[in-house]
């Protein structure tokens, strides 16, 4: 791009209305070939206000170069660093840089080593296009205006690279962005140093205004999602009550917990879940529905016969001798294959688990802390013992 | 967002082997309330440790259960107790801001809610109390859905062993 400027130059020295009209130029083709209309619409039409919100990803020790003596440090720390190559000569347009701040960047590469003076004087003497393209040299950046912001957002926001300007940059800029022409678009950078956003209008600019922002959004986009998880959260819209909400959810949940776990400990009295019975019972019909995913093995050709059941038959050959007295007749057939949990699968892939040795450790060192723990409800206990007692009876017959 | 049925078969797995391995040590008769205990705890810490500590509650969670003090989960715990430090040095960074007025604008009652709120929504949280406001939704989501997956697979758990006391309903 420098290199057509320079030609149309004649590699003399341009004045800076020269300048401006070759970059005008360059940014006219440019945006036809990027899409950005609305960049092209200051030359041929003077009457709209709009000008396009630019970005610089331009080193900032070139910046500090120029002759911007108006920009102070946020300003510059707005701007993310430029890619490896170089600043003087602009890279091709790498995808992570619109096209407006491309031209932008060879803007300012072609003004910054002019003197301020000439640039007023170029701003007295130009015509009213010239004049606002002045202003933007002038300033580094042009002020997304109001009359198309739909289409100002659709087009800033559609490429995958940030246009945002730096907070401070608009209060840098002296005359065009206290206008309340500002945008809002939030668009995160593809860098990850910074979260560029931009002040909604008439809200301050406040940078830390403008990060307690981001904050709050991030927080209610979650919200939404908890929205969608906690049953019974579409109807309220305020964040106390959503908050309720999910207090009750999570205070329920953990209560459900506690229960079965109890009821867990009231039907089994040693604490043996024994997988290969609990596997061949027909307990999948009953519990299919809830617990569908169960994946199953890939050896499950093998044992599809033995977890089969007719209507009527006794299991003797899978049930663990442990469980003999467990014997009873299986009356509903099996229905989904699909449900069936291998036991094999258990002791084929426990082994292999890396969690293992650091996993068994953290369990003996529970199991201690559980043992050693006093239970000063004894009545509660004493309650349960019949009913333990009568299971107990029932099994063993 | 995670594959449910990968996490629901990790996590019964998780828990059969501890309530396994338990079983094998323990010789004599539990209480039911010991059992009961048992039962919880190698549930949650199977929970938590689906998670593979990327989340701070499962961290908690796992810190709180080895707490006792054994040298055996001594790596773990180290590791539980410098987050548990960065955690609280984070929260000091960000002192609570404290009216000295006291206006009753509407905006500051409902501010005032909201801090209520998420204060008790912190404390159900398992190592939630130094968790940054931000995450505190997130890992809200994650101790949700985690709580779900552990509910379900005790379900289907209590309903197998039902069925096997009691073939015909």
């Amino acid at each position: 791009m420098l290199h057509c400027l320079n030609s149309n130059a004649s590699g003399s020295e341009m004045t800076v209305l020269e300048r401006q009209r070759a970059t005008i130029k360059w940014q006219h083709n440019n945006s036809h070939h990027q899409g950005y209309s609305s960049s092209s619409s200051p030359s041929p039409s003077s009457s709209s206000s709009i000008s396009l919100v630019q970005v610089q990803s331009s080193s900032p020790t070139c910046l500090a170069a120029g002759a911007w003596p108006k920009l102070d440090n946020n300003f510059l720390m707005g701007f993310t660093s430029s890619p490896s190559s170089g600043f003087p000569l602009p890279p091709p347009p790498p995808p992570t840089t619109s096209a407006a701040s491309f031209d932008l960047n060879s803007a300012i590469s072609r003004t910054s080593s002019c003197p301020l003076p000439s640039l007023a004087e170029g701003k007295e003497t130009t015509t009213p296009n010239n004049k606002r393209k002045t202003d933007k040299f002038h300033n580094t950046k042009v002020v997304a205006s109001d009359n198309d912001n739909k289409d100002k957002r659709v087009k800033v926001a559609a490429p995958n690279d940030s246009a945002t300007v730096g907070k401070k940059g608009t209060q840098a800029c002296g005359d065009n962005s206290n206008k309340d022409n500002s945008k809002v678009s939030e668009v995160q950078n593809q860098k990850p140093d910074y979260i560029h956003v931009r002040a909604r209008r008439g809200q301050a600019t406040d940078s830390h205004s403008l990060a307690e922002r981001v904050r709050r959004e991030k927080i209610s986009e979650r919200m939404k999602f908890l929205q969608d998880l906690v049953p019974g959260c579409n109807k309220i819209t305020g964040k106390a009550g959503m908050l309720d909400e999910i207090i009750n959810y999570v205070q329920s949940l953990q209560r459900q917990v506690e229960f079965l776990s109890m009821k867990l400990a009231a039907v089994n009295p040693r604490l043996d879940f024994n997988m290969d019975d609990l596997f061949t019972r027909e307990v999948f019909p009953a519990c299919a529905a809830s617990f569908p995913a169960i994946e199953m093995s890939p050896n499950m050709a093998n044992t599809a016969s033995y977890l089969h059941f007719n209507s009527s038959q006794q299991i003797d050959a899978g049930i663990n001798p442990q469980d003999i007295s467990l014997r009873r007749t299986i009356s509903a057939p099996v229905s989904a294959p699909e449900t069936f949990l291998d036991s094999s699968c258990f002791t084929q892939t426990l082994p292999s688990s890396t969690w293992e040795g650091d996993f068994q450790n953290l369990y003996s060192v529970a199991f201690d802390q559980a043992r050693a723990a006093s239970f000063p409800s004894q009545l509660f206990t004493g309650l349960l013992e019949p009913s333990n007692l009568k299971m107990e009876m029932e099994m063993e017959m | 967002m995670r594959n449910q049925r990968s996490v629901k078969q990790e996590f019964l797995r998780k828990w059969i082997t501890g309530l396994r391995r338990y079983s094998c040590d323990e010789k004599k008769n539990m209480s039911f309330l010991e059992r009961k205990k048992a039962i919880k705890l190698s549930a949650d810490i199977a929970m938590a440790s689906t998670r593979d500590k990327t989340t701070r509650w499962s961290q908690a969670l796992i810190a709180n259960a080895s707490s006792s003090g054994d040298t055996l989960t001594g790596s773990s715990k180290n590791n539980s107790s410098r987050s548990r430090k960065k955690m609280l040095m984070m929260r000091r960074r960000r002192p609570k801001v404290k009216s000295a007025k006291k206006e009753m604008s509407a905006s500051c009652i409902a501010k005032r809610l909201a801090e209520k709120r998420t204060r008790k929504l912190k404390n159900l949280l398992p190592g939630g109390e130094s968790i940054d406001e931000g995450c505190l939704v997130e890992e809200t989501l994650d101790y949700i859905e985690s709580l779900r997956a552990q509910i379900e697979v005790m379900r289907y758990l209590v309903t197998a062993s039902q069925l096997i006391i009691n073939p015909y309903p």
